[in-house]
């Protein structure tokens, strides 16, 4: 089943391609059986590109293009953050940032029965895993896993969900772990779920490093994967001279022609005073200067 | 209903509780401080526009060609990007009848657009109340002072009297359009930095009034385009109608070559209004600036404050529900007015780097002429404002013709060695054409500029310097460098230097004095410490 004969599949795999683009020419490779996913097309004997990005293939037989984009096409299986928009009475209407809203089915839920329904006000954020994709039809959605368990699907409580391009929360997914996640989550604790739909959501116990995260993974998305790590370092030595504020006993300050001289006084731990490139970033409250 | 519920875009409830829990230890969700504003880009229309429109424009065969489209392209268009908000503004002028209440001033409105492109919110086609909110406030900063103050014309931040032409029959009316192309947060601020850029960089064409009753009103085009323009009032219709006015009539042409154009006029804006936007959250009183997206959502109250660098407020627009206490109001306008000052000096900094580009640009577009021409053209400028035609034309003198015998062709060459230091290499070419063609600019007024005060006085000295030069005294001087030249060739290369120096440093009192052309004027003054021995020679 593996196209062997056919050397323009192989040269466009993985490549950037744009549409027109005729990638596979099935006159070459007959007796197969090939598998066209999202964005390519058959005219006759040709496979031709429809939408800009980059050409996958997986074996045996799989061709799809891997887009980057601000909107999402549903696709089964994907797993997606959705915001519940509003409730009927047998679906839940979700934002999938999908070209339709998608439907929530109230049952779809681990054990779910006519008297347990669960109660999502309008704001509600969830993860959700796409079971029906067809054209022309509201996608489906579901918060259990093939087999009907929870499996971490659901409602997310606290944290702050940001949106980013499809490309992004792909990389995201990626295996390996991505390198932006991979050095922050050495320094720092947080939760994070990734919506193939282009959503990720981030959680920690203190909202700076929400933050930080947050922030991040939204500057990753041009950077190759060691630019990432150096921009994530960099991003981690400033937060803790940050930390260093805890332990300034006091401070004062003179201003002298609208230069503000500050002498600080403080109590640093002995290995910290040998760091050569040492230096206290203060958080000046502008409010306070002001008044 | 299923397709509006998709475009209303609704934050979460997860992000409304954080922004507010984040908020409360003075965080927020970009990392900002909560006094803290985006980082502002401004750009400008490009210059490819404007040469693709001035090649070859059939203009002798157009007889209806309205306003807007003589107007260089790029002049009076600007965008903005304040964070991921992006607002493009685009300034147009038009002749028009004046309003009978105010029969000698021009007028000024305001036009929005938001796409749905920039947010799937808004609906295309009719205004949305945001719309009108945000071309009121721009509106109100850029004409309210005029209401504070009326007796002081000068609190107008356009001046409206400058734009009439003929009292009661005519005056430029400028419009400004603002498009928005994304939507993340804080538009009015964004809107009103675009409407400023692009109105400082705008430029109108001037007009005159001519004929025997003073009556007749010539548009002087850009003198890139090769022909001139006139309106005609129209005995028959006993007045100027409407339509009228719009149409063009090609006179004075002469050899495809018109005598008319004069440099387009920038509009005498007097102070920049710069509107600051606050957010209030809560009963707590707090309070951010410039508010991205999601912040918007979730705040309760808004308000937007119109200050100049002065610290003049202009207009102030409180929107939301949520009360705000007397002494936030105070504590917002003392920092509107610092923010204003910073803005303003982007605003600034950005139009002035705009003008210095677009000065060098008008020095390469004109044509470009061989070495004979450009040395027949410098020493052009010795003969008194000659064109380039004339001196084509006309017999040339014995003395000019004995002067290009001896001046080798190799001239192209040797005229870089004059501004290698001090001209960046990729405007090199352009500046070097400069030289030849700076009769064009001599030709022209120079005193199009409503701020500028004629020809600079050292200029002037320099020029009279080179004089002296040209009749050959530099001999003694300047022998110390290019030695293996020939002597008649130094002449020559001195009076290009000072057309170089007279033609700059008229620009640079155009654009208020820029870096790149500062540093071109620099080899004036070396000239004028060698030049002036020359002349006491003399």
């Amino acid at each position: 089943m593996e196209c062997k004969s056919s050397g323009s599949p192989v040269t466009f795999v993985d490549n950037v391609v744009v549409p027109g683009d005729v990638v596979v020419d099935l006159s070459s490779m007959t007796n197969q059986t090939i598998k066209l996913g999202g964005g390519l097309r058959q005219d006759c004997d040709a496979i031709s590109v429809m939408k800009a990005g980059k050409l996958r293939f997986s074996k045996p037989n799989k061709y799809w293009v891997e887009t980057s984009q601000k909107r999402y096409v549903p696709c089964v299986e994907d797993s997606v953050l959705g915001i519940v928009v509003d409730s009927k009475s047998d679906n839940f209407l979700i934002d999938i940032k999908g070209p339709a809203l998608a439907f929530l089915p109230v049952l779809a839920f681990e054990g779910g029965t006519r008297r347990n329904i669960p109660k999502f006000e309008a704001g509600t954020l969830l993860y959700v895993r796409v079971v029906k994709a067809n054209p022309g039809m509201n996608p489906e959605l579901s918060c259990t896993d093939a087999s009907g368990k929870a499996a971490e699907f659901g409602a997310l409580k606290d944290g702050y969900m940001f949106e980013c391009s499809t490309g992004l929360s792909r990389m995201l997914l990626s295996s390996p772990t991505c390198p932006v996640l991979e050095a922050l989550g050495k320094k720092l604790s947080f939760e994070i779920a990734v919506g193939l739909n282009g959503r990720v959501w981030v959680n920690s116990n203190s909202p700076s490093i929400v933050i930080i995260v947050a922030n991040a993974i939204m500057n990753s998305e041009s950077l190759s994967g060691v630019q990432q790590k150096i921009m994530a370092e960099k991003l981690l030595h400033k937060i803790q001279l940050i930390v260093l504020e805890g332990y300034i006993l006091d401070c004062k300050w003179t201003i002298v022609e609208e230069s503000v001289t500050f002498e600080i006084f403080a109590h640093l731990p002995s290995a910290l005073k040998d760091a050569q490139d040492f230096e206290l970033r203060i958080r000046i409250d502008p409010l306070q200067v002001l008044l | 209903m299923d397709g509006r519920l998709a475009n209303t875009w609704k934050l979460t409830v997860n992000e409304k509780k954080f922004i507010e829990t984040a908020l409360a230890s003075n965080l927020r969700i970009d990392g900002r401080n909560p006094l803290e504003y985006r980082k502002i880009t401004i750009k400008f229309g490009r210059q490819e526009l404007q040469e693709e429109k001035n090649n070859g424009v059939p203009l002798m065969s157009c007889y209806c060609v309205i306003i807007a489209s003589v107007l260089p392209l790029e002049d009076g268009s600007s965008e903005v990007q304040l964070g991921q908000t992006h607002v493009m503004g685009l300034v147009t002028g038009q002749l028009v009848q004046p309003y009978q209440d105010r029969q000698n001033e021009g007028t000024l409105s305001i036009f929005t657009e938001f796409s749905p492109m920039a947010d799937p919110s808004f609906e295309p086609g009719r205004p949305g109340e945001s719309a009108v909110e945000l071309g009121r406030i721009v509106d109100r900063g850029l004409s309210f002072s005029m209401e504070c103050f009326p007796k002081n014309m000068e609190s107008r931040a356009v001046d409206t009297e400058s734009l009439c032409v003929l009292a009661g029959k005519l005056v430029w009316a400028i419009r400004i359009d603002l498009h928005i192309l994304d939507n993340g947060g804080n538009l009015v601020d964004a809107a009103n930095i675009a409407a400023l850029a692009s109105l400082l960089t705008f430029r109108r064409p001037e007009c005159t009034l001519g004929g025997e009753d003073g009556q007749e009103v010539t548009v002087h085009p850009p003198e890139c385009f090769p022909t001139s323009y006139a309106f005609y009032k129209s005995e028959s219709s006993g007045g100027l109608l409407m339509y009228q006015i719009n149409w063009i009539t090609v006179v004075g042409v002469e050899n495809g070559f018109s005598y008319n154009e004069r440099e387009p006029l920038p509009l005498i804006v007097h102070h920049l209004p710069i509107a600051i936007t606050f957010a209030f959250f809560g009963g707590e009183g707090k309070m951010v600036v410039d508010p991205v997206h999601s912040e918007e959502a979730v705040m309760g109250g808004r308000m937007t404050v119109t200050v100049n660098a002065n610290g003049d407020i202009c207009a102030i627009q409180k929107g939301g529900g949520e009360g705000v206490p007397q002494s936030a109001i105070m504590h917002c306008l003392q920092l509107a007015s610092l923010s204003a000052e910073s803005i303003t000096k982007k605003i600034k900094n950005a139009v002035e780097a705009y003008n210095t580009e677009r000065a060098l640009r008008k020095i390469k577009r004109h044509p470009t002429s061989d070495a004979g021409n450009v040395s027949v053209a410098a020493l052009d400028v010795i003969e008194q404002n000659k064109t380039i035609e004339q001196v084509e034309g006309s017999e040339l003198s014995r003395h000019h013709l004995e002067r290009l015998k001896l001046v080798p062709e190799d001239t192209c060459s040797s005229r870089g060695d004059d501004n290698d230091a001090d001209i960046k290499p990729s405007e090199q070419g352009g500046t070097g054409r400069v030289q030849g063609n700076a009769v064009n600019f001599l030709g022209g007024p120079s005193s199009w500029d409503p701020y500028s005060k004629g020809v600079d006085p050292d200029s002037l000295k320099a020029s009279l310097a080179s004089r002296g030069v040209s009749t050959r005294h530099m001999k003694q001087n300047g022998s110390g460098e290019n030695s293996p030249k020939t002597e008649p060739e130094k002449p020559t290369k001195d009076i290009k230097q000072a057309t170089l120096a007279t033609d700059t440093s008229g620009t640079a009192l155009q654009t208020n004095g820029e870096k790149t052309l500062k540093d071109a004027v620099k080899p004036k003054n070396k000239r004028r410490k060698r030049a002036s021995p020359s002349m006491k020679g003399s």
